[in-house]
């Protein structure tokens, strides 16, 4: 059972479960603890030992049921496989072995009185070494079945059964009840190689859920935002929170550090009382930082579209950073989402700004009205602690850019930085008016894949608010 | 101390908290395992009672720490009493100076008085803090370490350290090891991430809301004198609040409150006016508020 265990965590470290190996002694101690008792008990052993992650709680869950097989059901399973069971059939072949003495073969042994577990532990072992890692795709079930078949020694068990039923016929039984036996022993056989070929559709179904698990998080990653299918968005989501975590996690470490400030006076004397009046203990002010005020600015045209939902989900994970966040979309009229986000979870209220928001999401981006419109009318509310995140391709359909009102909007923030989704090659070609507004710009950087979002978005929260304080 | 979950199950029933298998094997690994446990969950699910119910369970005495944001070493551990110390130095002003009055010079006296140092520096100036109270406890204590995330991660780290061995050093005292491993529970409500080095220490157990047959249970437990009828639209009630997409989930002690306060309002059943007066035991938030009782029906629904 231990190598078992050990297995499983294995797959879990692979799922990118952490797991140390003082962690993974716990398990094991635990569950000799608590012994196999019934499965949900262990379980929550195991789960309790290794698992510290709210969030690892549904890998833990999967694994542990391709791992853990259900045996109370797989023992019904089995039950079904050979028919109803033949009790007499069962009887009548245990006495006639201890009567006769005859030796058999291991395997034989196993087909005629083992149960379900330890069938599986059978077939388990000869697995052990059949290059089942080099299983990869449904077509190879067949064959890797076959080779594990072919490790247990099918002509021994066949000797075996003839002799069993050469000696039954000595014995005087009738054609009936020998064709019955007969029966029964090829029914277990054949279950038997039927939990063979399982054994090798599930061994594939786990290494299938490994290499997915890899896969959503490294190819997701890297893949350009606008290719992204439905099904994808979705898995996606999972990997924005994990990196808006990551980011908050560091930050909140960071915070903490600081331990630097001037005298605080009113505790220290406090303090110093207890040590008739000898300031021993000295307390130093926390220094308050300003949290930035940050307001991001999303283009919603098809085209970027993506890269946008991300934006605007991974900001709005992180507004604790923030003192206050304000959002607004447009495709060339602009419109405030700030309100939705209050009102709604974080997902919902994405969804709407995507598609709900009072903008006309099917007429030509023009990044040059938005702009104009937005120094127009929001103008007032912002000030030096404002950062400005742009999220936009620049592609201006040949409109009149109106670079001015960027310019405008510079002055009166702390700086504006623009994410351009589209790859660097292709700024200033066509359509494109990214060199017109980068001057007014603090900083662009090229944003096609989640990681580099992910990257970007951890240098402003660590690097950028913290100069010039 | 238990043989078995069941045993644990059992014992816990008796002393009128309702553990599930989950919680009770978690329970019972920690007493055979002698490790902490770190109990997460949202707020109100009774994880402090689980703390206190395991107590109680033992027999042994519970040592509660609340942490707070700036709880230090000195306030979870000891401190000396200066004042106490300072005023036996005023009063034993003389002794001391007849002890050193034969000393030749002044290296001498201050040999004098250091050979004394024992008799300033004893545990009877000494205040325990809750960590150094179980550790120095004659008999096995249950500690309570409670909402371990509001305090900072330098003091967890210093937990960390106590748990691992157990033993505080007390630089003019030596060291003190724990004669007993103390059972400990520590609790948390998710404010922030924990350090990766006090969960790997830690058994984890996730407590969330119970089923609804389990809420039942508690409920009739807890409030003996509900009608069965009322208790049963009650528990129905509450977890169709949760499912509602509420800033503030409505958690067990709350709805404890609820039945109480339906008990003493008289009330056979859930009326859809009863309900709404009554709803602010549940629901805490304005905009919970309105959100619930646009919902009423659905909730009352059965």
């Amino acid at each position: 059972m231990d190598e078992r265990i050990l297995e499983f965590i294995g797959d879990l470290r692979r799922a990118e479960v952490r797991i140390s190996p003082s962690e993974a002694l716990d398990a094991l101690a635990a569950a000799s603890e608590v012994g196999l008792v019934d499965r949900e008990t262990f379980k929550t052993t195991l789960a309790a030992t290794l698992i510290k992650e709210f969030r690892d709680q549904p890998t833990f869950d999967r694994l542990f049921d391709l791992y853990f097989l259900d045996l109370e059901a797989l023992g019904q399973g089995l039950q079904k496989a050979l028919g109803p069971a033949d009790p007499r059939v069962q009887d009548m072949l245990d006495r006639m072995l201890a009567e006769e003495g005859m030796e058999l073969d291991e395997l034989t042994e196993l087909l005629m009185r083992g149960g379900g577990s330890e069938m599986e532990m059978a077939i388990r072992a000869s697995g052990q070494n059949a290059g089942l890692e080099r299983l990869m795709y449904f077509l190879q079930v067949g064959f890797f079945s076959r080779r594990l078949s072919d490790r247990f020694d099918w002509s021994a068990v066949e000797a075996d059964l003839e002799r069993l039923l050469k000696l039954l016929e000595a014995r005087g039984l009738d054609p009936g009840q020998l064709a019955r036996v007969r029966n029964y022993l090829e029914l277990r056989l054949e279950a038997f190689k039927r939990m063979i070929r399982q054994h090798v559709e599930r061994e594939l179904e786990r290494r299938a859920y490994r290499q997915g698990e890899k896969l959503t998080r490294e190819v997701l990653s890297e893949k350009p935002l606008f290719a992204l299918t439905a099904d994808e968005i979705a898995q996606m989501k999972a990997v924005v929170a994990r990196l808006a975590r990551k980011i908050k996690d560091a930050l909140a470490l960071r915070q903490r550090q600081e331990q630097r400030g001037r005298i605080d006076t009113r505790r220290t004397t406090r303090k110093s009382l207890q040590y008739g009046g000898v300031p021993m203990e000295i307390f130093l002010k926390r220094r308050h930082r300003e949290k930035p005020k940050l307001v991001t600015v999303c283009d919603v045209s098809d085209s970027v579209r993506n890269a946008s939902r991300f934006m605007l989900q991974l900001v709005w994970s992180l507004q604790e950073c923030f003192s206050r966040v304000r959002s607004y979309v447009f495709v060339s009229e602009i419109a405030e989402v700030t309100q939705a986000f209050s009102t709604y979870p974080v997902e919902r209220a994405i969804e709407w700004a995507l598609k709900g928001a009072p903008v006309d999401y099917h007429c030509r981006s023009d990044f040059g009205y938005a702009f104009s419109r937005f120094s127009k009318t929001e103008l007032d509310s912002l000030d030096r602690k404002t950062t400005i995140l742009v999220l936009g391709d620049a592609r201006n359909n040949y409109n009149d850019p109106q670079a001015w009102a960027l310019r405008l909007i510079r002055e009166r923030v702390k700086g504006i930085i623009w994410l351009n989704p589209e790859g660097q090659w292709g700024w200033g070609i066509g359509d494109s008016v990214m060199p017109l507004y980068a001057p007014a710009c603090d900083f662009v950087r090229e944003c096609r894949t989640i990681a580099q979002l992910g990257e970007v978005v951890d240098n402003l929260v660590h690097h950028w608010w913290r100069r010039g304080r | 101390m238990f043989e078995s979950v069941e045993e644990v199950q059992q014992r816990f029933g008796d002393a009128r908290y309702i553990a599930s298998r989950r919680i009770a094997t978690v329970v019972f690994l920690a007493a055979r395992m002698g490790r902490p446990v770190l109990v997460e969950g949202p707020a109100g699910v009774g994880k402090t009672e689980l703390a206190k119910t395991l107590s109680e369970v033992t027999g042994r005495r519970l040592i509660r720490l609340q942490c707070y944001e700036g709880l230090d070493e000195g306030k979870a551990l000891y401190e000396w009493k200066y004042a106490k110390q300072l005023l036996y130095t005023q009063l034993l002003r003389e002794r001391i100076g007849e002890l050193i009055a034969d000393a030749p010079s002044l290296p001498d006296a201050v040999a004098k008085i250091a050979g004394q140092e024992d008799a300033f520096f004893s545990f009877r100036f000494l205040s325990p803090r809750p960590l150094l109270s179980a550790i120095l406890a004659e008999e096995p204590v249950v500690l309570l370490v409670d909402e371990i995330d509001k305090a900072e991660p330098e003091f967890e780290a210093f937990l960390l350290e106590v748990l691992s061995d157990f033993q505080v050093s007390v630089p003019e005292l030596g060291t003190v090891r724990a004669k007993h491993i103390p059972l400990v529970v520590l609790t948390s409500n998710n404010a922030r991430e924990l350090s990766d080095g006090l969960k790997r220490r830690c058994l984890h157990l996730f407590i969330d809301f119970p089923v609804p047959a389990d809420e039942l249970a508690i409920i009739r437990l807890k409030v003996p004198e509900i009608p069965e009828k009322l208790a049963a639209a009650v528990v129905s009630a509450v977890q169709k609040i949760r499912a509602l997409d509420l800033r503030k989930l409505p958690s067990v002690s709350e709805s404890l409150d609820w039945a109480r306060s339906l008990v003493i309002l008289n009330a056979r059943e859930l009326s859809p006016e009863l309900v709404e007066s009554t709803l602010t035991m549940l629901v805490k938030h304005e905009k919970d508020l309105e959100r619930v009782k646009g919902a009423l029906d659905k909730v009352l629904a059965e």
